[in-house]
């Protein structure tokens, strides 16, 4: 990895899941900067922290949506939005805001294969790497 | 009763037909309801009328002779009917038309009217010349058909946009469900990751990513048929592209280059799972021995329909595959073998110098029509 690490927002509701996410991400060298679980909570530490990248579950607690979080970050300069849900097919073409969407459910392997596509995107765009096959990616930051 | 000289009030008729004509009697006497009317009298009144049309209408011949015939409308008469029985009247035509007419006594009932003017050599207009059928039973019958008709159509729709709920509950109960099942099966994922990464032991170590291996094929089993829409269906192809994409990404072996040979072939989403398992097993197998000792080289995976069969090809041009690593007793090994049996399917190693072929026959078969209980 080039570059200082990737400080990285999880929002996800599952206590499980989040758990797994905030692993994975540290095994692909990145920092987890907060985890949260609830729509508020998510919005708050993002304004906090500017986290290079938040992974935000569509589905909150308490029927939180994550495209609520994915408009407010989008708004903030500096930090990628991307979603990791189990309705991918619920999002159209822009991906309600967001730079990308991980399907649920996703595997070690396509969270580290992200993980290193997003890195080349933020840090060295554009990306070289090969984009997993459990992930989407808005036209934006498609490889050419 | 009539009184017995009533046949005097039809005098006038004699005018032009003597009373001993064959066609008067005839009329006089037919079942048919007749009336004749004389428009060159004020209000085109009745100067004719049968004792047919006495018995259907139940009126006596002193009641109405001379009068308009309007006194056989009533309340529920189509208004628009009688005023096409008027223009007829008006134009010198004739004219047939289903009129809803009372009797005396107030019932009912449904009158074919033939109506037509009757005129001379001369073309001067004589009379209107009027017959009586009570349809009723027909238009009645109409009436019940059509309204049936319309019931059974209203039913139809209900019960149309009935099923349409029932389906569209159904498919999102299905969704539901779905939506669960692939929850757990991240959630399985999890505890697995995070319990594996707190194991020093190698061996053990690699038996739990083992597992985690096939809990992860399952969950992308269950992504895929997500995405695919087709809740029956699952193609074999697609899955083994994710799958080996996965599996080689997730190794880490760099030096393993993968070449996919695919062409899209459909099992019944039964067979997903089994089938899955299985490819996991081989193209896992392939990394860890085909390609051990850090020998790189190139993984071949291809899948294609093959009649009714789905012919699935894993190689690696590596060692292949010692015979101990196929011996009795593995797991992976038992695993392979009682997939086989449950799919039907034949599997075969072959040595490919170098490396090792394993060539796998699955017969697609077809989704179950009937309901699974």
């Amino acid at each position: 990895m080039n570059g200082p690490p990737l400080r990285v927002l999880l929002v996800e509701d599952e206590a499980l899941i989040l758990m797994q996410l905030e692993a994975l991400v540290e095994d692909a060298g990145h920092v987890v900067v907060g985890t949260a679980m609830r729509r508020d909570e998510a919005i708050g530490l993002a304004q906090a922290l500017h986290p290079d990248l938040a992974l935000v579950d569509l589905s909150l607690c308490e029927g939180g949506s994550g495209l609520d979080v994915a408009q407010t970050l989008r708004g903030m300069a500096g930090t990628m939005v991307v979603f990791v849900t189990a309705n991918p097919m619920r999002l159209d073409d822009d991906l309600g805001g967001a730079a990308g969407v991980i399907a649920k459910p996703f595997t070690r392997a396509v969270v580290a294969g992200g993980m290193l596509y997003l890195e080349e995107c933020l840090r060295r765009p554009p990306p070289v790497s090969l984009l997993p096959r459990g992930m989407r990616m808005a036209p934006e930051f498609r490889a050419s | 009763m009539e009184p017995a000289d009533a046949w005097h009030l039809t005098d006038r008729l004699n005018a032009e037909h003597g009373k001993g004509d064959p066609f008067a009697a005839a009329i006089r006497a037919t079942r048919m309801a007749m009336i004749i009317t004389n428009p060159r009298e004020p209000d085109n009144p009745i100067v004719f009328v049968n004792d047919a049309f006495l018995r259907l209408t139940g009126y006596a011949r002193e009641e109405i002779m001379g009068t308009n015939c309007r006194f056989l409308q009533g309340p529920d008469t189509d208004r628009g009917a009688v005023r096409q029985v008027r223009e007829a009247i008006e134009e010198v035509r004739d004219i047939g038309i289903d009129l809803l007419n009372y009797r005396k006594d107030g019932t009912p009932f449904w009158n074919a009217l033939y109506l037509s003017p009757v005129i001379n050599e001369t073309g001067e207009l004589l009379f209107y010349f009027a017959s009586q059928l009570d349809v009723t039973d027909r238009v009645e019958g109409n009436l019940r058909v059509l309204e049936e008709k319309e019931r059974v159509e209203r039913e139809v729709a209900k019960r149309t946009r009935d099923l349409t709920e029932a389906l569209a509950a159904k498919t999102m109960l299905v969704h539901e469900v779905d939506h669960r099942v692939k929850n757990n099966l991240q959630m399985i994922a999890s505890l697995l990751t995070m319990q594996t990464r707190t194991i020093a032991d190698p061996a053990a170590r690699a038996t739990m990513t083992s597992m985690l291996n096939r809990v992860e094929a399952l969950g992308t089993v269950h992504r895929r048929l997500y995405q695919s829409r087709d809740v029956e269906r699952f193609d074999v192809a697609a899955f083994a592209q994710d799958l080996a994409d996965d599996i080689v990404r997730g190794s880490g072996r760099t030096d393993v280059r993968l070449h996919l040979d695919l062409e899209a072939v459909e099992v019944p989403v039964e067979k997903a799972p089994p089938v899955a398992l299985m490819l996991n097993e081989l193209i896992t197998n392939a990394l860890k021995h085909g390609f051990a000792r850090e020998r790189g080289g190139v993984l071949t995976v291809s899948v294609r329909p093959d009649g009714n069969y789905v012919a699935i090809r894993v190689a690696d041009d590596g060692h292949g595959m010692p015979e101990n690593a196929t011996g009795v007793g593995s797991f992976g090994k038992r695993l392979i073998e009682n997939l086989s049996r449950q799919l039907a399917a034949s599997i075969a190693w072959h040595p490919a110098n170098p490396g090792t072929r394993v060539e796998l026959r699955i017969p697609v078969g077809s989704a179950p029509k009937e309901p699974r209980s």
